[in-house]
């Protein structure tokens, strides 16, 4: 059996359908059995600026993405002019024909200095600053040119219309075609997107079928891909997988301001506000639904989840670090009044407005440390689609169980992030009600009487009691007593010690591959699949690897870390951050510093090809101390 | 027996304090209402009017500066069968909150909202408030007030709110039955509370307000409801009206109801529209777990749209 491994590119201008366009390559690979995994990039525009889709399809499912590519397709100039560095030996480069005397210069919606650098690259290479130059360089770096009159199949294809609105098809449709995908499957992703308008299907269809001739007649076609078996499976971003978490999880409450990339999730509550019970469940009375409410700002969004949560509900919000810093006061008054709540934080390129729309890890120590005075919180992060899921429910159910502020850390990268996910497990993470009940007049809500610091709880609109952001007595009300002040700060880190000794050791860090090695890497978030991804190729290169995969940061696995990485040959930190956040929390918490570091903070994805040649670089060096910074990435 | 809405605190505002008529006027509502204290929830912000909660003995959040109106509408929204009532300062929900006052006035999710009007910050020592007039100096105002006056009850009806009312804290009687109005009221409410800080303004006096007040109501032919059946026209008269009387300062001072509509829905029943069973089984009353403590919610048949066959 022939192994299956394809990275592709689509890009084009934002609004100008490459969404669509990916949506149907990845259905048309799924439908002849495979899996696809992808990342979408693109700029803080609406309409206009470059866009694009990175993809990877395998018969097993991808944990990463890597360069150089197999495909690229360029819906528009500026794709060419912004990939040159995609391209390596074998890419093919598909494009429309009527490109190719562009000149750079006319590119505008290419940032500035992007463009001064692609003019230096072009010019450093004696190429033309055109289309056709840059193809020429991409060609010596082993590219393979396809050429291809976008207009005029278009036109033979269907009668009047403007044929650039069916680019992005087109343009799915010759990557298909050269793949060997059979063109049936592409029909069929093609009527689930326009689903119910007919014409549109069948136009799209007509252009398709176009397409696939035209890579027939000039024999562009590689041998037919085989077909595997398919079967039900969701197709899923990082964005739907907390979303469905948190549905999951009994979610009731959700409020949001919008902000990149966090809006998608309440989004997605929000289309899925009627909830489909279990069968067994469903009664008239329990038929429910979710409140979703868009608020007037991040302030107001953590304070309305959080008056909810009073009342019994279980509630949440979502954000990014603009709307996570305006978040801290109220952080601060759930940490002093127990409340339960999750906050989704969807990490993006800081600080301020940093870079809206890209990658970025570097809210870790803020989330450590958000919100004045010192009160126990838990934060914890996901690292793939999958975990988005489970994690989100274990958000609420930590929130709930301790009665204290969740940081949920997702990073935009992974929120992006397009997945195959084979079943979601119903009965994996249990799902505790939140009791409400009319407790005794004896009943004190911070009841200093407990073994674990955890008060019993209740709730507004069964008992009468009393919160208040000062330091409170049992009852909730204001104190400045000395002693009172103690045993309640006392009281409430307790609490972390037993979320500690609760919470399973494999919610908090695992370690993949054996357990000793000649490198340990150490990472969190979205670089965990292109880690593993790396692994393999350097185990088949006989280096024995294993990863050090970090979940939670407060309460935080010190032992077990320690004892990993105290004994490990040699240690690589991988982030998507400057400082190296994560190690600086590991060596806060076990004295080790880690001192070979894999960064990236220019808010692109990391990929499989570039961890892979840092590391070598790492292992190559008697150095003890290097940073190698990652550079990739349109 | 009858339930006690004071609770036994010690009351720390200073002697003369309009903040007490407020009070007592919260609990006589509460008890002529003959609410169910198990019903009625208060949160408040920062500052002395902050205090209030403590005490009424019904369940209370003392929350962030400026920020009750948001915490109190997440109470209200995840159970609408809760009585919500706001209790602020001037500076509280006109300057910190000012956005969360505005932002409710569009939402109208039925909160009743109390704004303790003294002009002054007076936990932190006297600073100007929002609602001082320009070239106002307070006794503890190194220089006079250059900043112009804000009006609570017209940017309470630019904001939507569909009751806006005055009260004045030594007129008991009248602020409660505003109160009670208020809390009777479907969509959100501001009441506009007038009040002496005998500590830090020594110009608006309770003198100088009791020379000075006077009550709408008092005229026979002062009617400020709207209701569903009226016409565009006399709803948009009403309106002018109360727009009017809002603008009335100086020698007299207009309290009472200014207006109320009772054709604006309520955010609840707004939210009703999207969210099945939203209103019959409230968010805070539904069932997340299964029998064995799983989740009710069927992934397969919830997020179909997701799934490729």
């Amino acid at each position: 059996m022939k192994t299956v491994d394809i990275s592709i590119t689509i890009g084009g201008p934002q609004g100008g359908g490459i969404d669509t366009s990916s949506n149907m390559i990845s259905r048309a690979f799924a439908y002849s059995g495979y899996n696809v995994f992808g990342v979408r990039e693109y700029h803080s525009n609406i309409k206009g600026r470059h866009s694009y889709t990175h993809l990877r399809v395998k018969k097993e499912r991808p944990r990463s993405l890597k360069y150089p590519l197999d495909f690229l397709v360029a819906l528009d100039p500026d794709t060419i002019f912004e990939h040159i560095e995609d391209v390596g030996k074998g890419t093919r480069i598909i494009y429309d024909n009527s490109i190719e005397k562009s000149d750079l210069s006319q590119a505008r919606m290419i940032m500035k200095d992007t463009s001064d650098r692609i003019r230096q690259e072009l010019v450093h290479s004696g190429e033309q600053m055109t289309v056709a130059g840059t193809i020429s360089l991409m060609k010596k770096k082993g590219g393979i040119a396809i050429p291809v009159p976008f207009s005029d199949i278009v036109q033979k294809a269907i009668s009047g219309g403007v044929p650039s609105r069916y680019y992005n098809t087109l343009g799915a449709a010759l990557t298909l075609a050269i793949s060997g995908v059979d063109v049936k499957f592409l029909e069929e992703s093609i009527r689930f997107v326009f689903s119910s308008k007919e014409k549109v299907v069948e136009e799209n269809v007509s252009v398709v079928k176009a397409a696939y001739d035209y890579c027939q007649e000039n024999k562009f076609r590689t041998d037919n891909l085989e077909e595997i078996k398919r079967t039900p499976r969701f197709l899923l971003t990082g964005n739907d997988g907390a979303a469905i978490g948190k549905i999951m999880g009994g979610l009731r409450f959700q409020t949001y301001y919008p902000i990149t990339p966090a809006s998608d999730e309440s989004t997605i509550i929000e289309e899925h506000e009627d909830l489909k019970w279990i069968e067994s469940e469903n009664s008239k009375l329990s038929k429910s639904g979710i409140a979703v409410v868009q608020t007037e700002d991040e302030i107001s969004a953590i304070a309305m989840a959080s008056g909810a949560a009073i009342t019994g509900t279980r509630s949440s919000t979502a954000t990014s670090g603009p709307g996570f810093s305006l978040m801290a006061e109220a952080i601060s008054f759930a940490g002093i009044d127990e409340i339960p709540i999750v906050i989704t934080l969807y990490q993006r390129g800081g600080p301020s407005t940093g870079l809206p729309t890209r990658n970025g890890q570097s809210d870790l120590l803020f989330a450590l440390n958000t919100g004045h005075g010192e009160f126990p919180r838990i934060v914890f992060s996901s690292g793939d689609v999958e975990e988005c899921i489970y994690d989100s429910i274990n958000a609420l159910n930590y929130a709930q169980r301790y009665q204290l502020p969740v940081i949920h850390l997702i990073d935009k990268n992974l929120a992006n992030t397009s997945d195959f996910i084979p079943e979601i497990d119903s009965k994996r993470v249990k799902v505790p009600q939140v009791a409400r009940i009319v407790h005794s007049p004896e009943w004190k809500r911070y009841s200093l009487n407990t073994n674990t610091g955890i008060s019993e709880f209740g709730v507004f609109g069964k008992d009468i009691f009393w919160m208040t952001g000062d330091e409170h007595d049992e009852l909730g009300h204001v104190t400045e007593d000395s002693e009172l002040r103690d045993r309640m700060m006392v009281k409430r880190f307790h609490k972390l010690e037993v979320a500690d000794s609760e919470i399973p050791l494999s919610e908090k860090a695992i370690l993949y591959g054996p357990q000793n090695a000649d490198v340990t890497f150490v990472t969190w978030g979205s670089q965990k699949g292109p880690i593993l991804d790396v692994m393999e190729i350097l185990e088949k290169e006989g280096k024995k690897c294993n990863l050090l995969y970090l979940k939670m940061f407060q309460p935080f696995p010190s032992e077990f870390v320690s004892g990993i990485l105290s004994k490990a040959q040699m240690v690589i930190d991988v982030e998507s951050n400057m400082l190296g956040q994560a190690a600086n929390v590991v060596k806060l918490n076990t004295g080790i510093d880690i001192t070979r570091r894999i960064l990236k903070y220019n808010g692109r994805h990391m990929t499989e090809d570039e961890i892979l040649d840092a590391a070598r670089t790492i292992m190559g060096t008697s150095q003890k101390k290097i940073e190698v910074v990652l550079k990739h990435g349109a | 027996m009858v339930h006690n809405f004071k609770t036994d605190l010690t009351v720390d505002w200073c002697p003369g304090c309009g903040d007490f008529g407020i009070v007592t006027s919260i609990t006589q509502a509460l008890t002529e209402l003959n609410l169910d204290p198990r019903g009625v929830v208060a949160v408040s912000g920062i500052g002395c009017s902050g205090k209030t909660p403590h005490y009424l003995n019904i369940a209370g959040a003392h929350t962030l500066h400026g920020r009750s109106i948001p915490y109190a509408t997440g109470v209200k929204l995840s159970n609408p069968k809760l009585k919500v009532i706001v209790t602020g300062g001037d500076g509280d929900m006109l300057s910190i909150g000012a956005g969360h006052f505005v932002a409710e006035g569009r939402r109208n999710s039925g909160l009743t909202i109390m704004v303790y009007d003294n002009e002054v910050y007076g936990l932190t020592k006297g600073q100007a408030a929002p609602t001082m007039s320009l070239g106002e100096q307070t006794k503890s105002l190194t220089r006079a007030n250059i900043f112009g006056k804000l009006n609570p009850i017209a940017l309470a009806l630019s904001a939507g709110y569909s009751m806006v009312a005055r009260g004045f804290s030594f007129d008991m009687k009248q602020l409660k039955e505003i109160i009670k109005t208020a809390i009777n009221h479907e969509g959100s409410s501001v009441i506009d509370i007038l009040q002496p800080c005998p500590t830090y303004n020594n110009i608006n006096t309770m003198e100088w307000y009791k020379q000075r007040v006077y009550k709408l109501e008092d005229d026979k032919s002062w009617n400020p409801v709207v209701t569903p059946e009226d016409s565009a026209e006399t709803s948009g008269k009403k309106f002018a009206s109360a727009m009017t009387k809002a603008l009335e300062w100086g020698d007299r001072i207009p309290t009472g109801i200014f207006y109320q509509n009772k054709a604006i829905p309520p955010f609840t029943k707004r939210l009703a529209k999207n969210v099945p069973n939203y209103l019959e089984v409230t968010p805070a009353e539904q069932r997340v777990s299964t029998s064995e403590g799983y989740t009710v919610v069927d992934p397969k048949e919830t997020f179909a749209d997701k799934i490729i066959m």
